[in-house]
Order: structure tokens, then sequence, then C-alpha cells
């Protein structure tokens, strides 16, 4: 299993300037865990491309397009004249339409979120439980003891309160 | 926002022990509710099954009753939790942040018991599935120009819609409650978290999704209260087929939402000890949206009472009076006091930063607004065109207590939430605290 270097900070600030270091000596994409989102992150770790606005658009999309065939679809497959009204008609059918676009598009952002976060995790990942309360880590893997030394020394010099090596994929 | 003496591993401890710690009141609370709901709602319903819908006061012209007047009002509640919650994360309102939880979970259980509501009003439930558009071997397909079925599938969405959103908003507490948790309710965690971290990417994406969901939901709202009085404004009877009722019933619906937060608000505060994180601000801030609303309010009941006046049509003139002076008027002025006069006293500020009188003022405010939606149902269907036509409708005692059982459902299932979700958003509320500083090093660490 591949070993990680994790260093504890109690500040997001001196967390943010570890991550830069890291970055800066050639470490492949450090990663930052924390209780709350630190703002000012992107600047540090450039910025992350989010897939999940086209899955809520193309969810948002096909919901529409099914709201619509569902409601038109089975009015013509089971013709039932009331009141005088065409057999498609377009007002009610685009109320419809409407809430199954909000619906697709809802469940769609839903399966972008999980898939673009690598939600569920079934594998052991690098995690202490001390970053759920007021703690912030620094994390990156090292692949042989000298990089593990290296890491080491830059979040020792960063200000990190403890340094641990712990198992796990990032 | 919290008072900003607390550290983060304080807000932890709150929220972990208003899960695990729990007393004897909370208890006697709950098997109370439990009764309520079977003696005043499980019983009664599978008496009206047993012996038929005509159980209930219903009958022609009156064939809607409180059943669907309770409809209206849980869905109504349910109204500002979500769309509250959405609107002030888009506006980045960072008082939101210690009280949106329970509002969402206040709109979970609403629509829940809405939909019940349905169940028992539509007599035969096991029929219910007809409603759902499958194939099936007689070929038939549900009517999609019905607003019943709009009801249908506004309802489902908005469901499903807040249960997503306040999962999502919930992950990184569950991932914070596991640490903390052993036995069945670790592995609640474990599962319920999804093996959140905390990740730089993991907050990113968070971040994305809740932001997208936020602003799908807000829309999704306003359209489930408009379709809802479509229900009643799409029918040609008078008093109910009026174009006001859309924007009618979403005010109303935000309106008693919001006065539904401010009792649950109260509650939690006292009854979880959460004094230093839903503090004055909390209920000053819903105090003025209170206000904002019971004036919207207001004028819109003056605008539909103008226009039903103006157009000067017997059968308005007759379903109007009915509802000023008739057998019901008593319960519409008392609607006018509870909800039109009684809020005025949110003018003033040292009112809004009083904790019982708000809790007071926020339930007389749904008392009126359960009376609204009572009257919308009861005083126009006995008054439709031809006096021969006319009939009187008085709730049945298997109503009524169905009504106070839907009470006792709602309560229940806000009593189970409280001890599984954690009811205050441990991230966020961190959030509106000072931001953690390095502290101050004698040797610089270097090797």
């Amino acid at each position: 299993m591949a070993t990680n270097a994790l260093g504890l900070f109690n500040a997001p600030s001196s967390a943010l300037e570890a991550a830069g270091a890291l970055k800066g000596a050639g470490f492949d994409s450090p990663t930052v865990i924390s209780p709350i989102p630190i703002h000012g992150i992107d600047e540090v770790l450039g910025k992350k491309k989010s897939i999940i606005k086209r899955f809520t658009f193309f969810g948002a999309l096909f919901g529409g397009i099914a709201g619509f065939a569902l409601a038109a679809g089975t009015a013509v497959m089971y013709i039932h004249a009331t009141g005088g009204r065409p057999i498609i008609a377009i007002p009610p059918f685009l109320i419809i339409t409407y809430e199954l676009t909000i619906l697709c598009g809802i469940l769609a952002t839903v399966l972008g979120f999980i898939l673009g976060s690598r939600l569920p995790a079934f594998k052991n990942r690098v995690y202490v439980p001390e970053v759920a309360v007021d703690k912030f880590a620094v994390t990156v893997l090292c692949e042989d003891p000298e990089r593990l030394k290296r890491a080491h020394d830059i979040l020792q010099s960063s200000g990190a309160e403890e340094i641990r090596e712990v198992e796990g994929e990032q | 926002m919290a008072n900003q003496d607390i550290s983060f591993a304080q807000i932890n401890d709150d929220v972990v022990r208003s899960l695990v710690v729990t007393g004897r009141k909370y208890y006697i609370t709950l098997a109370i509710s439990i009764l309520v709901t079977f003696t005043c709602f499980v019983g009664p319903w599978f008496y009206q099954l047993r012996y038929g819908i005509g159980a209930a006061g219903m009958n022609h012209p009156t064939v809607w009753g409180t059943y669907l007047a309770s409809f209206i009002f849980w869905i109504g509640l349910s109204h500002s939790g979500t769309l509250l919650s959405a609107v002030l994360h888009l506006t980045n309102s960072e008082w939101r942040k210690a009280m949106y939880r329970s509002a969402e979970a206040m709109t979970l259980f609403s629509v829940m018991v809405a939909a019940m509501m349905v169940m028992v009003h539509v007599g035969r439930p096991w029929f219910v599935h007809w409603a759902v558009p499958y194939p099936n071997q007689m070929e038939m397909w549900p009517n999609f120009r019905s607003p019943l079925m709009f009801d249908v599938m506004a309802i489902t969405t908005y469901m499903t819609g807040s249960i997503i959103f306040i999962y999502m908003g919930t992950i990184p507490d569950f991932a914070a409650v596991r640490d903390r948790t052993t036995g069945w309710r670790h592995h609640m965690y474990v599962l319920l978290s999804l093996g959140w971290r905390g990740t730089d990417t993991e907050w990113n994406r968070l971040h994305w999704a809740y932001t997208f969901l936020a602003v799908l939901i807000v829309p999704l709202a306003v359209s489930v209260h408009s379709i809802v009085s479509w229900d009643f404004a799409l029918s040609v009877v008078p008093a109910l087929h009026q174009t006001i009722f859309a924007p009618y019933f979403v005010v109303g619906a935000i309106y008693s939402g919001t006065a539904g937060i401010v009792t649950v608000m109260f509650v939690l505060r006292k009854y979880m000890k959460f004094e230093h994180l839903i503090t004055k601000l909390h209920f000053d801030n819903l105090g003025k949206l209170l206000l904002v609303m019971s004036l919207l309010w207001t004028y819109i009941n003056m605008v539909e009472l103008f226009t039903g006046w103006y157009s000067e049509s017997s059968e308005e003139y007759e379903a109007l009076n009915f509802r000023l002076f008739g057998f019901y008027g008593p319960l519409y002025w008392e609607m006018i006091l509870f909800c039109a006069l009684a809020p005025l006293l949110l003018i003033s500020k040292r009112f809004r930063t009083s904790f019982v009188p708000m809790l007071i003022l926020s339930i007389v405010i749904n008392i009126g607004m359960y009376t609204e939606r009572f009257l919308i149902v009861a005083t126009s269907l006995p008054r439709q065109y031809l006096p021969d036509a006319w009939g009187m409708y008085v709730p049945s005692l298997v109503e009524i207590a169905i009504m106070v059982g839907s009470f006792g459902m709602f309560t229940t299932l806000f009593l189970v939430f409280v001890k599984i979700f954690p009811s205050i958003s441990l991230y966020e509320v961190k959030e509106t605290l000072p931001e953690p500083q390095p502290k101050p090093q004698a040797d610089s660490g270097a090797p």
C-alpha cells in the first residue's frame, strides 16, 4: 500500500502555505483535508474543473424532453377527449415538462456529485479524525523514503503541529 | 451568526451530545406524539377505511373538506424550509447557517404528512398507484391535463428534491459524527457519510452541486404551491376561480412556513440547548421576514375581496358574503386577527428579539393559516351558483381527529430526525466563526 506524508495544522493559512510549498517542490497534487471549505484554495492548488454543471444541464434537458414525451405520448396512446380540449394540450403539458426538467436536473446533479467527488469510498483512504473537528491536514503521496523525508521537511518548515505517515490511497 | 466565543471542538461536542444524550423529557414527548398519531390518525383512518369515506363529513356539494385543508396547510408549512434555505444560500446569508438544517427537515416531514393527507382523502388509497404513469394491461394512462396530475408530479419532485437537498448538505456532518460514535450509530453514519473526508476536491464538488440544487429548488418550490392552488383555481367554483390564487398560495405558504421555523427554532434552542448557536439575530431576521410576508398576505387578501366585489356577479357576492358573514364568518375574522393584525407587533425590534412572544405569535399565525385553508375549502363549495345546489359542511369527528393526528405524526417524525441528523450544520456554523490563526512559534521548526 502507498505511504503518504500527512501534516496536521491548526490554521487553514498554514495548511495552504504547506500545500503550496509541496506543489512548488514537485509533489503531485497535494490534498488538503479540512473541517470547513477553505477560501482561496484554488489559487494555491489550481482551479478545479467540475463536471457537475454538465450533468445538471443535460439531466434537465433530458427531463424536459422526457416530460413532454410522457405527457403527449400517453395522451396519444390513450385518447380521452374532455371539455373540447386538444389531445396534445400545450399549457398543461408544459407544467409536466417543467416538473420533470427539475426532477431529472436534480437527480443528474447528484450523479455528477457522486462521480466528481469519487464517493462513496470503498477502499481505505488517507484520513485522520481530527480533520472533522478543528485540524487542517495536508497530505501527499510519497513513492519512496527519500520523497517521504522531503515532504516531512517541507511540512515541518510550514509549521505543522504533527506529522504522520499514513497508509491508504489519496 | 453563532456566538463568536465558541470553539470548533465545542460545536462538535454540542451536536454529538444532541444526538447521543437523550433525556427523559425527549422520551415522554416521543411517547405522547406516537400515542397521538395512533389514536388520532391511524385509528380513525382505519375506521374510515373499514366503514367508508362516509365517516368523513364530506358530501355533495362540499366534496373537499379538512383533509384537503390539512393537505394545503402541510404543503404550505413545507415551503419555508427548503425554499428559504436555498434562497439564503444563493444570497450568501450567514445567519441561515445555524437554522437551515431543521428548517429543511421541517419541509421534508411536512411534505410527507401532506402526502398522507391525500391518501386519507382519496378514500380508496389502495388504488393510488393509478396516478402513476406505468404501462398496464388496460392500456390506460393518467390524464396529464388534470391539475391533480400536476400535483402528483410536483409533489413527487419536491419530496425527492427536498430529501436530496437536506441529505447532501449533511454528508460532511455525518462524517464528523461518524468519528465520534460507536455501535449501530457508527455503522449508520459510515453508510450515510459515503466515506466523506473533507478533501479540497470533495468540498469543491459539494459547493457546486449544492448551489445547482438550490438554483433548481427555488423555482420548484414556487411551482409546487402554485400547482396546489390550481387544484382549486382551475375549477369554475366562485371564490376559487381566481387568477390571484397562485401568488396567494405561495405567499401564504412562505408565511406559514416561516412561522413554523420560528416555532421549531424556539424548541430546538430551548430543549437541545443550542442557546449559543441560535441567537436573537435569527429571531430578529425571521421576525422581519414574517412581517413582510404578513403584509403581502394581507394585501393579497384585500385584492381577492376587491376583485370579487368589483365583479358584481351574484355568485361571487354570495360566496364572499358567506365567507365574511356566514356560518364560518367568526373564523374569517379570527384569521384576519391572527394573520393580518397580530403580526404588526413585529414592527417592534424588542418583540422580534423576545423568544416567548415570538413563539406565541408563530403558533397564532399558523392557527390563522390553518383557518385560511379551511375557509378556502369550506366556504366556497357550499355556495355554488344555484341556491338549490347549496349545502353546508361541518367536519366530522373522524376528520377532526385525523387533523390533530397529523400534528402528532409530524412531531414524531421530527423527534426521530433530531436524534439521527445533526440538527445544526456543523461545518457551516464553523464557517461563521473567526478563522483559526497559526499559533506563534518560538522555534520555526525547520531542521
